[in-house]
């Protein structure tokens, strides 16, 4: 990481945290930034992050995957399945193995074949549904325990590590209610409870992506294939295998993703997916097709779930609301400087709506926490699509030899 | 170049016949009818909202009466499920496909079938229909409704009588009048035992959000949000959801904390996919669909079609608690107490929460 990349990082953490912090302060709503929240926002934020990692790495190699979400469910099918008969980590390897099977199914199906890429991963959706019903149906129905619709318990666990030493004097700091210090406290605990062993592998995928794909030959040529892919090929670069081992790959990372869901329910169980391969392809919008970003919008769709359901009288749900209204005055403050008037105060006007909503109102139906996600990312794709950049050669089919 | 193309739209026809059966009217055959002493002409369709059996619920009541259906009285049935993306088009083609292969009665499981039966059952004036958990007004539907908030008020009363923190917590599925009502009865019954006491209610969906029923991991978290909150007695009647349920409350319980769930629709302690939660199953809220399915079909075998509203109230024993767990008995005299005030009318459970 260069020295200005490292700077831009830590100044987002901690122009985040005092966001955080200052919402807590006033809120006096210390679930905000407490251990427990975090770390079970790291929990719904990873088969995100996956989804979304996943689509990194098909996009960028120039193939869009819409079939993200059947690649998933294949993953939660096969975590499941394998998970009931022989244990967890073959549930994880299963999962794997079958959003692979998904990734190459659209591999060939785009790659080869050339066939629209939309469409292709719309039919991927589409059979993944209806093969894992179909195969629950066969496979579930008098399995002890199973049924139609869901497969008997995953054998055993993933170890999930708790480091005593650090949690506690960090969540005894957080209960004292200092500002910023608390707050981030409160959050670096949640970083070392109940860690799941998989949330660490999705952690390490994305610290290898990022170096892979940016820091490597192999990545530059992969890159090249979704930029373009006819340069690329001039000089010597294998398109099409590129194409290829970037879509099966991810295929494996979304069917991960889908295993990570199945381990954390106990059970396959149809639509648990509950379109979470959808989110992370819009994570991977927000985040402008790089991990760093990425991950950014998979946490904070998954802190806002957190929020939502560990959520006692709506109070998390008020919270939020002033956070966002923090965050658009931040984001009006940023465009005032820049000169870009019009969006400046487009803004502002939001962040006093929401203002006057977070002290008109005593509670908020919990359905406002359910949209702000989708609500940001629209507002990111609004403001920031001048600077957001797909590869170049997203989405165009590649035949060897034609040119553009 | 040809024969790639071929392969393709091999593949592609492959894929939408695969995608058919299994999202939009997957019918599973049932297995031949047990060996029975009665045998009967009458031939029962039932349609399955979602995907039907398995959920140690709702579903697997209504199967329950068609069961015992089939061995008391020797009818033949057919069972089809709607899927998860199921339209309105798609269930009314399921509803005219039992009814035009001359089942009858044809009974729908579950209030989403309310548009398509209002469609078809006028067009099939010989055939009777059934709907659970909703009301369609024609000549030849019997509507199976169910006091779901005078159960939740007797598993409210159970509640706040075990309830040592004076805080309780109720999961909902899907945020819609159904699921309300038991919300409301639940916090109705609790409320007469302890005025004081606090509930926290959470619903995994909003109204539409056909995943609510099917995201346990979420009704987990939320559960140890309540319990984090103090909560020692929680209902869940949230479908699928509510496994999230039993796996958070037996994680605190295997933690040392004394607390408590309540299922839902089925006796969920009997049930043999939740054997693992059983010792902290305190009760259920029974819905007694199984009842309520095998009513209508020997109504039909009968000559005497069920048509028109039928409550399933207290007094029908179509709602009640389940007494499997034995830990129950010390809350029962409560229970049994609310039980008789509702039967006598001193007592009116609302549907909505004040």
């Amino acid at each position: 990481m260069t020295y200005l990349k490292s700077r831009r990082f830590i100044g987002a953490a901690f122009t985040a945290i005092t966001m955080l912090s200052i919402t807590r302060t006033i809120t006096g709503n210390g679930d905000l930034t407490s251990t427990v929240t975090i770390a079970q926002a790291l929990v719904f934020a990873s088969p995100i992050a996956l989804a979304g990692l996943a689509g990194i790495w098909a996009e960028r190699a120039g193939v869009i995957n819409i079939g993200l979400e059947g690649m998933m469910i294949l993953g939660t099918f096969g975590a499941g399945w394998a998970g009931w008969q022989w244990g967890v980590w073959a549930g994880v390897l299963a999962g794997v193995i079958f959003g692979a099977i998904g990734g190459l199914l659209l591999a060939v199906a785009a790659v080869t074949f050339g066939v629209d890429q939309i469409i292709a991963g719309t039919a991927i959706n589409l059979l993944a549904l209806g093969l894992t019903k179909f195969l629950a149906i066969l496979l579930f129905t008098n399995a002890p325990g199973g049924g139609q619709a869901q497969s008997p318990p995953i054998k055993g666990e993933i170890p999930t590590f708790t480091v005593e030493s650090i949690v506690e004097p960090l969540t005894s700091l957080h209960e004292k209610g200092i500002f910023f210090i608390s707050d981030l406290a409160g959050i670096l605990a949640g970083l070392f409870y109940n860690l799941s062993l998989l949330t660490i592998i999705t952690f390490l995928l994305f610290v290898m992506t990022s170096y892979l794909l940016w820091k490597t030959a192999f990545g530059l040529r992969l890159r090249s294939a979704g930029e373009n892919p006819w340069a690329a090929d001039s000089l010597g670069v294998k398109v099409v295998q590129f194409k290829y081992a970037a879509v099966v790959f991810s295929g494996m990372l979304a069917g991960l993703g889908g295993a990570y869901l199945s381990i954390a329910s106990t059970i396959y169980r149809n639509g648990n997916t509950a379109g979470r391969g959808y989110i992370g392809l819009a994570t991977m919008i927000f985040g402008d097709w790089r991990p760093g970003g990425t991950a950014a919008g998979a946490l904070m769709f998954g802190y806002i779930d957190t929020l939502r359901l560990i959520d006692t009288g709506n109070q998390n749900v008020k919270g939020l609301i002033l956070l966002g209204a923090i965050i658009l005055f931040a984001i009006g403050g940023i465009m005032l400087r820049r000169a870009r008037r019009n969006s400046a105060v487009g803004f502002l006007i939001l962040g006093s709506v929401m203002i006057g909503a977070y002290f008109s109102a005593t509670s908020f139906p919990p359905e406002v926490a359910q949209v702000a996600p989708y609500i940001t990312t629209l507002l990111v794709l609004a403001t920031a699509s001048q600077n957001l950049r797909p590869p170049a050669a997203d989405g165009v089919p590649y035949r060897k030899g034609d040119h553009h | 170049m040809l024969k790639g193309v071929k392969l393709a739209s091999v593949l592609a026809v492959a894929s939408l016949a695969l995608a058919a059966c299994g999202s939009s009217g997957d019918s599973a055959e049932s297995a031949a009818p047990a060996e029975t002493a009665a045998t009967s002409s009458v031939k029962v369709g039932m349609a399955y909202d979602q995907d039907g059996k398995g959920d140690g619920s709702f579903n697997d009541a209504a199967f329950a009466g068609l069961s015992k259906a089939q061995t008391d009285l020797g009818v033949e049935i057919k069972e089809v499920n709607s899927g998860s993306s199921a339209t309105d088009a798609t269930r009314e083609e399921l509803l005219t496909l039992l009814a035009d292969g001359g089942y009858n009665p044809v009974i729908a499981v579950g209030f989403a079938y309310s548009t398509a039966l209002a469609a078809v059952a006028p067009k099939f004036p010989e055939t009777t229909f059934a709907i659970v958990d909703s009301v369609v007004e024609s000549p030849n539907v019997g509507s199976l409704v169910f006091a779901a908030e005078q159960g939740s008020y007797l598993t409210g009363v159970i509640a706040a009588t075990a309830s040592k923190s004076g805080t309780i917590g109720f999961i909902g599925g899907m945020e819609i009048d159904l699921i309300k009502a038991f919300e409301a009865g639940y916090i109705e019954g609790a409320k007469s035992v302890n005025p004081d006491i606090k509930i926290e209610s959470k619903y995994m969906g909003a109204a539409g959000d056909n995943t609510a029923w099917n995201v346990p991991e979420k009704a987990k978290t939320a559960t140890d949000g309540m319990i984090a909150n103090g909560a020692d007695v929680i209902y869940a009647a949230a479908g699928g959801s509510g496994l999230g349920m039993f796996q958070s409350v037996k994680a605190a319980a295997d933690g040392g904390a004394t607390v408590w769930a309540i299922g839902v629709d089925s006796d969920q302690y009997t049930v043999p996919a939740l054997a693992e939660y059983k010792d902290i199953i305190l009760t259920s809220m029974l819905k007694r669909v199984d009842v309520a399915v095998y009513d209508v079909i020997a109504a039909v075998v009968d000559g005497a079609p069920l048509v028109g509203v039928n409550n399933f109230d207290l007094s029908k024993d179509g709602v009640g608690y389940a007494t499997s767990n034995s830990a129950v008995s010390e809350f029962s005299g409560a229970a049994d107490a609310a039980a008789e005030k509702i039967k006598s009318g001193e007592v009116t459970v609302g549907t909505t929460v004040q």
